[in-house]
């Protein structure tokens, strides 16, 4: 036991010496920097063995942060990252699932510009996703300003904004169709007999070119709230200081909100149209549940990407495209990202 | 450590995608011969839908369990939404132990047979002495490639139900059972009462594309996988006119508030209404069990379906349910047993008491049906009940999944007027053609 | 005469006043419409559970309440599906994945948080890197694996995929980075091990950031559709959502019992919201998630 542990300490001392060497002579300061870690980890392990402790204080610290993080990564890695990887493999491949599966290389993504319902989906989830996220967050912007000032009941509206985020999406959507239904709900029904709208010109909600329009509609209501309680947090991060001596300079209520409200909330308008984007490309239940009819089939007027990947996988079986088409999704959502980030980075600068 | 990592997990993808592709089809299949010789205890793993709302499952699990001591059906409910696509995930990979499964429609067929999850029954038919004929031409409609895989034990097909009160009191005379378009059109202008807060629909249209497409294939010269759709435009046109004319209720309005047929049947304000015969028991069993308000449905009657000029009456659509033995099961002869069983004679006996229609149709079980409590008692209703020529709401061909949704895509942007009907036909046979073509 | 004093301190005190009035009624105009905007589709949910088809699409003259409210309609329901079957499910699986997700989450967070380790940069770029992954992108490989697992059509699967995602360890790093460091040395200093600073320190002082979650994580849970669509397929599995569909196609016509259902639905994630929602907006305040 005691010739191992002189063995270990003799490789070590040797190990840390030659690398103290090397430290003298190297030029370069970044390696430099490298070096001097790594002759900082030989050093402590020496003093490890050399005070009989079998592991050292830094392997110790790093089990006690993985013992932390291995429950929840575990899962993560396991239900997240292999499928992730799993399916930028699918996406070159052909496979249904129960046959051989096969490699078809960039075959799948060649067959989208072709494909008219693909084309279809395309462009209405980026119609969707334009309509939506400058919506959203101008009227919960305009609402956490509104609910931010000093008002009487101000909880019962953040509580009230925030309903519509809560409630479950079947049920909500079953209100709206009976809402906007095109030939006895009260809305059509205010149309006509108030603004004598005549009845064949009514607008049918729910289908054509109005369609879309509705599903923006449906979710800047039901989302906003979420987006204000955030908009919210960041207004209380603003210092009251800016806005007085705003006041003092004898800014205007416009002027407040040009020169000192939306600067300071910049980074918040950034999270906000991040997640924003990211959940409207997202699009899948509220189209189907909306506008699917009974049979919760979309028509070229509605389909969005989430719906035809779920066409392809589970109804067609054609794995492969499926997989080649969230590929498509998942580039239009980082390069949308990736804007927005040299936006932010050039804002900052 | 990164691409270390990343290699790691690549690896493991594809170990599972080996693993879920073909784990399935060997590894069960060893057994087979000696469990099925044996004789003993056999339980027969069932695939089905909605257990608690169809009488006939039960009545042919008991019906086979009695005339074959030892061997016990355990039925496992996948319920009615999406049952195909639920029983390909099943089927698909490794994992399941169905022996039989029902087939509810052609589409999910065919997915299940490309997929090599079903057995050839071929054999097993030719063994067994099976005269295909009784069913009526049917099976040749879902032959794939020269293999059957399925045999039906049930078919419906499209009939015409009417509300005797709603033509009572408006004066005008009952449907035929020889009705061409024209005067089926004629008839429902007739019937229709268009004053508004006490409207009468002359008829009705469920939002499936079944219910307006395929009067077009009644002629027995087109079938909904031709790739010109050319035919379905007078119908269209009839349908459409119809609605601008508010002799039926009109397609957005049914689609934003998904309006059952039964719903609107049984809501007394519809005169006729062209559905599958499998309403027949329904109406039967809700009017029985007070559901629907016989004061507003109770008195109907069915006719056949209507049929082009020059054509011969009581050409309808069908659809049929069949049972399949899975390719995964590991006691292949019992469960071809149970099939046979069930499409077979005695199988028709049990869902004709039930007030459904097997594949194995004759005068008899007509009788069986037509006498049943509830059954209207006129006499073209019974008549009715015999089919000339039947056509399959949907024939087995390949791509047939992507022909159905693209047929039902267009079917909704012409129904809710987004595009014209010669732009909607148009788009139809485009689509079909690049599908067609793949 | 008065003219000439226009610029008095007291006059303009007063059209300050004035203006200060007119915009606290601009504002309250402003709540007051979008309130209604709001509400209105709840409110017309509960007076059409209580009334019958014929009633729900009387315009004229439209009642909130029915000379008959239909209250029945309220037991019919649990009759026509199994619809406890459908909270039982949802109730059992919103509370495990809640309950998983604040342990592992806040677990994982701490250590990115406040300690140092090996590869903490590459970990927890892992974690921000599927933040921007739609989920969309990977179910179908997620749900191939799953079924290899013999995880399909069970609840368990459901838990796996929500119990950890990387929202929840983002949310509650951004927290713990806020508390202090110097509390935790101390503790260690003091001879604390790790897991007793996280259980005696950390834990209790991040009340408002596990509210914020356990909203976040109950109501993506409670009302996710998709997820269970795809991996729960026997009747007796389904979640509400999925049950509440169903009634909605099977039952169509039946207003007041859809309705009726949908308010039922509605009950437990608005119960758990406003438990938490004084913790809300302090939480999201807090979590830095403001960016």
């Amino acid at each position: 036991m005691d010739e191992k542990k002189a063995a270990l300490v003799q490789e070590l001392e040797t190990e840390a010496a030659e690398l103290m060497r090397q430290i003298r002579a190297e030029t370069d300061i970044q390696k430099k920097k490298k070096l001097i870690v790594k002759r900082d980890s030989v050093q402590r392990k020496l003093t490890a063995v050399r005070n009989n402790r079998r592991i050292s204080r830094e392997t110790k610290r790093d089990l006690v942060a993985y013992s932390f993080i291995a429950p929840n990564f575990i899962g993560f890695a396991v239900f997240t990252l292999v499928p992730i990887v799993f399916a930028f493999v699918l996406a070159f491949m052909n496979w249904d699932g129960s046959n051989a599966i096969s490699f078809v290389g960039l075959e799948n993504f060649k067959r989208m510009p072709q494909d008219t319902f693909f084309l279809a989906a395309f462009k209405n989830t980026i119609l969707y996703v334009l309509g939506t996220v400058p919506l959203t967050m101008i009227v919960s912007l305009a609402l956490a300003i509104v609910l931010n000032q000093k008002i009487r009941a101000r909880g019962f509206f953040r509580t009230v904004a925030f309903f519509p985020y809560v409630a479950s999406l079947a049920a909500i959507t079953a209100v709206w169709s009976m809402i906007f239904h095109p030939s006895k709900g009260p809305v059509n029904y205010i149309l006509y007999s108030l603004f004598k709208v005549p009845q064949d010109q009514l607008p049918k909600w729910f289908s054509g070119g109005l369609v879309l329009f509705t599903l923006v509609l449906f979710s800047v209501w039901k989302y906003m709230g979420y987006y204000m309680v955030i908009y919210l947090a960041g207004l209380q991060g603003i210092s009251a200081e800016l806005y007085e001596a705003g006041s003092l300079d004898g800014a205007n209520t416009w002027q407040k909100f040009r020169y000192i409200t939306w600067p300071q909330l910049r980074s918040t308008t950034f999270f906000v149209v991040v997640m924003l984007t990211i959940n409207c490309f997202k699009v899948y239940d509220i189209a189907v549940m909306l506008a699917g009819g009974g049979d919760g089939k979309l028509s070229t007027s509605a389909t969005v990407l989430v719906y035809y990947i779920y066409q392809n996988a589970f109804n067609y079986w054609d794995l492969g495209y499926s997989s080649a088409i969230a590929m498509v999704l998942f580039i239009l959502v980082l390069i949308v990202t990736l804007i927005q980030f040299r936006y932010e980075k050039k804002l900052e600068a | 450590m990164k691409k270390k990592l990343i290699s790691v997990m690549l690896s493991t993808a594809m170990i599972a995608t080996v693993l879920a592709g073909c784990g399935g089809s060997d590894a069960a299949q060893a057994p087979a011969a000696e469990e099925a010789a044996a004789g003993e205890e056999i339980t027969l793993k069932w695939a089905i839908w909605d257990k608690d709302i169809t009488p006939y499952w039960q009545a042919i699990k008991d019906g086979y369990e009695a005339s074959h001591p030892g061997v016990t059906v355990e039925m496992t409910d996948l319920g009615a939404t999406d049952y195909m696509t639920v029983l390909a995930t099943e089927l698909s990979g490794s994992g399941s132990d169905f022996d039989v499964v029902t087939i509810k429609d052609v589409p999910g067929y065919a997915t299940l047979v490309s997929k090599n999850t079903l057995e050839p029954l071929d054999s097993y038919i030719a063994d067994a002495g099976i005269d295909l004929s009784v069913y009526g031409g049917v099976d040749k409609q879902v032959t794939v490639n020269g293999s059957l895989y399925e045999l039906p034990f049930r078919n419906d097909f499209w009939v015409v139900f009417y509300n005797k009160d709603i033509f009572d009191a408006a004066g005008v005379d009952y449907p035929t059972n020889d009705m061409t378009f024209e005067q089926y059109d004629e008839l429902a202008r007739k019937v229709a009462d268009t004053t508004f807060g006490s409207q009468i629909y002359g008829t009705h249209y469920h939002t499936w594309r079944s219910a307006v497409q395929l009067f077009g294939v009644l002629d027995g010269k087109h079938t909904v996988m031709d790739g010109n759709y050319d035919f379905f435009k007078p119908y269209y046109e009839m349908v459409l006119k119809q609605e601008d004319d508010s002799i039926c209720r009109n397609y957005a309005d049914l689609s934003a508030e998904g309006l059952h047929y039964s719903a609107a049947f049984s809501g007394g304000d519809v005169a006729m209404l062209n559905m599958g015969s499998w309403y027949i028991s329904t109406l039967i069993a809700s009017l029985a069990s007070g559901e629907y308000d016989s004061s507003l449905c109770g008195n109907w009657g069915i006719v056949k379906y209507p049929h082009a000029q020059g054509v011969e009456p009581g050409s309808t659509l069908g659809t049929i349910t069949g049972l399949s033995v899975t390719s995964v099961s590991d006691q292949k002869d019992a469960a071809f047993d149970f099939v046979e069983w069930v499409s077979g004679p005695e199988g028709a006996a049990v869902m004709a008491s039930t007030g459904n229609f097997p594949a194995l149709m004759n005068d008899e079980i007509s009788d069986i049906i037509a006498g049943l409590e509830g059954f209207p008692t006129d006499d073209a209703s019974k008549e009715a009940l015999s089919v000339s020529n039947l056509y399959l709401e949907v024939p087995y061909a390949e791509k047939v999944s992507e022909v159905n949704d693209i047929l039902d895509t267009y079917h909704k942007s012409i129904m809710n007027r987004e595009v014209s009907i010669d732009d909607g036909i148009a788009s139809m046979n485009a689509e079909v053609e690049k599908v067609l073509a793949q | 005469m008065s003219s000439a004093k226009a610029d008095t301190p007291n006059q303009k005190f007063r059209s300050k006043r004035r203006n200060q009035i007119i915009g606290k009624i601009v504002i309250y105009a402003i709540l007051l419409v979008i309130t209604i905007c709001m509400i209105l589709p709840f409110l017309w949910m509960l007076s059409a559970s209580i009334k019958s088809n014929r009633e729900v699409f009387v315009m004229d003259p439209f009642v909130w309440i029915p000379k008959q409210p239909k209250w029945d309609n309220y037991i019919k329901i649990w009759t026509k599906i199994p619809l406890l079957k459908f909270v039982q499910n949802t109730v059992i699986l919103t509370i495990v994945v809640t309950f998983l997700q604040l342990l592992t989450s806040s677990f994982a967070a701490y250590s990115f948080a406040k300690l140092e380790f090996k590869h903490k940069n590459a970990l927890f770029l892992a974690y921000i890197a599927t933040i921007a992954m739609p989920w969309q992108v990977y179910m179908v490989p997620q749900f191939i694996m799953m079924r290899s697992m013999g995880l399909n059509d069970k609840l368990l699967a459901m838990i796996c995929l929500q119990a950890f995602s990387a929202f929840g360890v983002f949310l509650m790093k951004q927290f713990y980075e806020g508390i202090p460091n110097d509390l935790c040395e101390a503790a260690r200093i003091d001879g604390m091990s790790e897991y007793r600073i996280y259980a005696k320190i950390m834990l209790p002082l991040s009340k408002p950031a596990l509210s914020t979650l356990t909203i976040f994580t109950f109501v993506n849970t409670w009302n996710d559709y998709l997820g269970p669509l795809i991996y729960l397929r026997t009747e007796t599995k389904k979640t509400i959502q999925l049950g509440l569909k169903m009634f909605i196609g099977q039952y169509s016509a039946e207003y007041g019992l859809i309705m009726a259902g949908s308010v039922v639905s509605l009950i437990p994630v608005i119960i758990v919201f406003l438990c938490l929602q004084k913790y809300f907006v302090e939480g999201v305040a807090s979590t830095g998630l403001k960016g």
